[in-house]
């Protein structure tokens, strides 16, 4: 599993979902892409990301599957996680 | 021209500019040259700082001068995250806070620092037994401001203060920007507070942390020497004095002008209350802001519907990307109501005729806008 996931530093949803995502990796194993949303703004425009922060692009080889938009708790994250991962399987 | 975004900054006060002026005229010397000049000059920072440290309560050593908030924010979390990072790596905040506390604590984060937010009631007060809870050993900042700047809610910052006070590797650190000149604040319980002197009529480039006692920071800035070690840079005597000089005449008349913006909150909120709009700001926030929600209308539409009346007002906090305001929806509970807010914020320089001015400019577009 492939994520790219958009932050800004000055973002509080940022910082909580970073814990949160941070869980998630822990349990299992994803390739995560980190970009700034002001920093990589080159590369961020690339992928749409709209006006809410942040954003987790999920990936199956170079196509995008699934998309996670704003703050989530750490239970939909983790049920986001487990279904995307029996469509990878 | 009807100016209602005083949260934002405010215009600087005429006497206020005028002393700027005049120490940039008359003090050119770097107050750390020895000469003539330069004692001059020293001599008119230490009394502008006697001055602040006797209006604020604190002592002169307390006071560090920097570029505004957002400095003192990130000297504030930075420099106590970093010089006691050896006893623990634990930070508490709320989501409400300003990106400039935000910011250096996502940074500190990505060092290896945990960080937990504290739940907010429905008046979006910190919930205190949430704050116990989460407080631990290893805990060394609790990071809560006390008026948050959208919707005006005023944090216990004396409660919040006893809670932190029982873990002694602790530190409290509260950005008082949007209280200072506003309403009364008590910094003997805080261990750091910072602030900006554009919010109550000074000039913008210019703000301070308070530090207390013996609390060791480490600097973001080292350098030559300056007011402090813990902030170098050739101290800025006019901004420093200009700042004196408005914290002195915002508390002037205090209670005085505190009432008129209350007696105009009234006025507002009464006024209001005749459209069909929704007011967020509730009890427990500063008179000074009145945040309200437009259902069917953007807030940006009508931001800019207010402009071509010349009336200025505010969405949510500029810096903060996303579809709905946190403040707001801390308040409401309610996402449709916190991605239609409008802040407008008073002053004591408001008149009731600019309250009518803006209800009868509201009521106009929200037709006009409603109609389509």
């Amino acid at each position: 599993m492939r994520v790219v996931k958009i932050n800004a530093i000055w973002c509080s949803g940022c910082l909580v979902m970073n814990k949160i995502w941070s869980k998630v990796t822990q349990k299992y194993p994803i390739e995560t892409l980190n970009l700034d949303y002001d920093i990589d703004y080159e590369e961020v425009s690339k992928y749409n990301p709209g006006e809410v922060l942040p954003v987790f692009i999920f990936f199956d080889n170079d196509q995008e599957v699934y998309r996670v938009i704003g703050e989530k708790s750490e239970k939909e994250m983790f049920e986001i996680v487990q279904k995307l991962g029996e469509y990878y399987e | 021209m009807i100016y209602l975004d005083y949260s934002a900054t405010t215009p600087v006060d005429e006497e206020v500019l005028n002393t700027y002026i005049e120490v940039t005229k008359n003090y050119i010397g770097n107050p750390n040259s020895l000469h003539k000049l330069g004692v001059d000059s020293k001599r008119l920072i230490d009394a502008a700082t006697s001055s602040i440290a006797s209006i604020l309560k604190v002592k002169e050593n307390e006071i560090i001068y920097t570029s505004g908030a957002s400095e003192a924010n990130n000297l504030a979390i930075k420099g106590i995250c970093l010089k006691y990072q050896n006893r623990g790596k634990h930070i508490i905040t709320t989501e409400l806070e300003h990106s400039s506390v935000i910011a250096p604590i996502s940074y500190l984060q990505s060092l290896g620092f945990d960080v937990d937010f504290v739940k907010l009631d429905e008046n979006g007060i910190v919930d205190l037994e949430h704050l116990k809870s989460l407080m631990r050993d290893d805990t060394i900042l609790v990071s809560i401001a006390s008026v948050n700047s959208e919707v005006g809610v005023v944090q216990p910052i004396d409660k919040i203060a006893s809670i932190v006070k029982g873990y002694p590797k602790a530190y409290f650190h509260s950005d008082i920007t949007q209280s200072i000149g506003k309403n009364k604040i008590d910094l003997s319980c805080v261990d750091l507070a910072s602030f900006s002197g554009q919010k109550f009529y000074g000039m913008k480039g210019i703000g301070c942390l308070i530090k207390k006692g013996k609390i060791v920071i480490e600097p973001l800035i080292h350098g030559g020497k300056s007011t402090t070690v813990f902030r170098s840079g050739t101290p800025a005597t006019p901004l420093i004095v200009s700042l004196a000089k408005a914290l002195r005449l915002s508390y002037t008349n205090f209670d005085e002008k505190y009432k008129h913006v209350e007696q105009l909150n009234f006025y507002l909120k009464e006024k209001l209350s005749e459209l069909d709009i929704l007011i967020n700001s509730n009890n427990y926030c500063v008179p000074h802001i009145v945040n309200i929600s437009l259902f069917d209308i953007k807030s940006e539409t009508m931001l800019h519907a207010l402009e071509q009346d010349e009336i200025y007002v505010s969405t949510q906090t500029a810096c903060s990307t996303g579809n709905y305001s946190r403040s707001v929806f801390a308040v409401t509970n309610d996402k449709e109501r916190a991605s239609h807010s409008l802040r407008i914020s008073l002053s004591h320089l408001t008149t009731k005729e600019e309250i009518d001015l803006l209800v009868s400019s509201l009521k106009k577009h929200i037709r006009e806008l409603r109609l389509g």
